[in-house]
């Protein structure tokens, strides 16, 4: 399967010189399988740039079909919905799964942000793709996309955020974005998800120091990626969702520090990828 | 007074080497009256850094006010506001201004904008004290020696039009609008883009036509009118229910209301610096040949401009 990055910063976009190299829009991932299918991972703004590159596919046409995984419902995981062009062509069918109680519930969240105090499009109903919503039952495997595909949900502040796990064939590619573990790191469960991995994107916003000032805000240091990645044996880490006010340069250091802490836990094997918009890898 | 542009961009924030030069920031005016607290206008992602700016000064040890001034409750124009560094600093009082609703009080729409599952920090937990004040169009108020005027603007679900009368000088904040000749916008839903050029219900042109003498009577003799120009005349034509203006529309409104700088803004989101630079040179060239009074400027992120007693201060 096939990775590209089109969103990879935290909480909000981050636009300026001091970004380029690594993007300022927030979380957004394609996942193109092995047999031709599309899975999109989070609707942060990078949705406005991947929908536009779609539109010269079946997408265009209203014959596209993509599943989306939506890993919690904070904003900078669903702003770029309604910037998503192929959701406006009357056609293309979307199946979206996120983590709610139930399918109503998720889909009543994503109304929220259609609400017309917020944005002019009112509804999802005035979208003209359909989007059929569903829950995600933790730990419990289900096909989409032809692949099996498993989440489970990771403490992430207040709230929890779920990571996915996404299987085809010997290859398989994690993604747990938005995660501030409790004392410990990973659950058992949520390791066993990681497990062998051959790829783990991992939240990776912060160095230890920023986030010992932040760690109600519920997200990871370099060092709980390495640690993550280390203990669950995976073939790379894919650092993910840099802090807003991390430039260039800094993501640059976080780089260095992390490839670093993976040595010092043994993971000299692991290969280290710092995600960058635009950036695509062949798991 | 001082007016600094933090965020300049419609609809989306836009990050990347195509927008660097304009900036890919969504709405946010900062105007400071001299030696006085910062007025600010919107709250798109561009208050992130204005806040943090802020901080530098009385703001950082709580003893700061501020008054934020909302044209309407898109996400573009509130994005930043979570972000917005002097409100979890306690002792900070921050006023926030915009157009009452008809069936939401304005502290509820601000408080859902925050709330589980959408972001980690309700409203109850910010530690400054924030008070929202709802406004009505033609509502006057003073805040300092600024004298506040606002009328109402043809957008979905409404926006707001500030006038800001301080130290000598005026601006005039006038994003998000549509032209007032093809449609009417309210709290409706419109599915099918309007004729351009069409025929209008009497009823419906005659209250565009007042909304349109209200917007340029509170234009009237401003240095500096700040005007939604996010389309151009194609995009209008296919989207003319979208709520937004070309720059040929502002041009008609400066003309009339006799302004001295009108001033390009809300560029569209997938607007390149290059194709902002062809759309200012044209309205720039265009207003030359035609001899309008007024100069033409395009708002970038960083701009700022003295106005009033502070020119050549």
């Amino acid at each position: 399967m096939r990775v590209r990055f089109w969103g990879v910063r935290g909480s909000i976009p981050a636009p300026g010189p001091e970004t380029n190299r690594y993007g300022g829009n927030t979380s957004c991932v394609s996942v193109h399988t092995a047999s031709g299918e599309l899975i999109i991972i989070d609707m942060g703004t990078g949705l406005l740039s991947l929908g536009n590159s779609l539109l010269p596919t079946e997408f265009g046409k209203g014959a596209g079909k993509a599943t989306i995984l939506l890993s919690h419902a904070h904003w900078d995981h669903i702003q770029g919905l309604g910037f998503f062009a192929p959701v406006f062509i009357p056609g293309n069918q979307f199946v979206l799964w996120g983590h709610a109680k139930s399918s109503s519930l998720l889909e009543g969240i994503l109304e929220g942000q259609m609400n017309p105090n917020f944005s002019p499009l009112y509804t999802l109903r005035n979208l003209g793709a359909t989007v059929d919503v569903r829950a995600v039952i933790p730990g419990e495997p289900f096909e989409a996309a032809g692949v099996r595909i498993t989440g489970r949900p990771n403490p992430h502040g207040s709230t929890t955020a779920l990571a996915f796990r996404i299987d085809e064939g010997d290859r398989s590619f994690v993604y747990a974005s938005d995660v501030g573990y409790a004392p410990g790191g990973p659950s058992p469960e949520v390791l066993e998800l990681y497990r062998g991995a051959s790829a783990l994107l991992h939240d990776c916003t912060y160095t230890p120091e920023h986030q010992e000032k932040r760690r109600n805000r519920g997200f990871s240091s370099y060092e709980d990626a390495a640690d993550a990645a280390a203990r669950a044996g995976v073939g790379r880490l894919i650092m993910f969702h840099y802090d807003q006010d991390y430039a260039d340069t800094d993501v640059d250091a976080l780089h260095a520090s992390c490839r670093a802490a993976l040595d010092a836990r043994g993971g000299q094997a692991i290969e280290l990828t710092a995600a960058a918009e635009g950036l695509e890898l062949e798991i | 007074m001082k007016v600094r542009f933090w965020g300049v961009r419609g609809s989306l924030p836009v990050p990347g080497r195509l927008t660097n030069r304009y900036g890919g920031n969504t709405s946010c005016v900062e105007v400071r009256p001299r030696g006085d607290w910062p007025i600010i206008i919107d709250a798109g992602t561009g208050i992130r850094r204005l806040g943090k700016s802020m901080m530098e000064s009385a703001f950082g040890d709580g003893r700061g006010t501020a008054h934020v001034l909302i044209s309407h409750t898109h996400w573009d124009h509130i994005q930043g506001l979570p972000f917005f560094s002097p409100f979890y600093q306690q002792g900070n009082r921050v006023h926030v201004f915009a157009r009452q609703r008809h069936d939401t009080h304005l502290q509820a729409v601000f408080a859902s904008q925050t709330e589980d599952p959408y972001f980690p920090v309700p409203l109850s937990a910010l530690r400054a004290e924030i008070e929202f004040h709802e406004l009505v169009e033609g509502s006057q108020f003073e805040i300092g020696r600024a004298k506040v005027t606002c009328t109402r603007l043809n957008h979905p679900w409404i926006a707001m039009a500030y006038r800001i009368d301080v130290d000598g000088a005026a601006i005039v904040y006038c994003s998000d609008t549509a032209p007032f000749s093809d449609v009417l916008l309210e709290h409706e839903f419109i599915r099918t883009p309007p004729q351009v050029g069409g025929v209008l219900d009497p009823a419906v042109a005659e209250k565009l036509a007042s909304m349109r003498a209200g917007l340029v009577a509170m234009c009237r003799g401003a240095d500096l009118l700040i005007y939604d120009t996010q389309f151009t005349p194609e995009e209008y034509r296919a989207r003319p229910h979208w709520g937004h203006s070309t720059p040929d529309d502002a041009i008609h409104v400066a003309r009339e209301a006799g302004v001295k700088t009108l001033c390009l803004y809300h560029h569209a989101p997938t607007r390149t610096d290059e194709q902002q630079d062809v759309i200012l040179h044209a309205t720039q060239e265009l207003c030359r040949t035609a001899g309008e009074p007024f100069e033409v400027i395009a708002a970038y992120e960083g701009l700022e401009l003295a106005l009033g007693d502070e020119e050549g201060a």
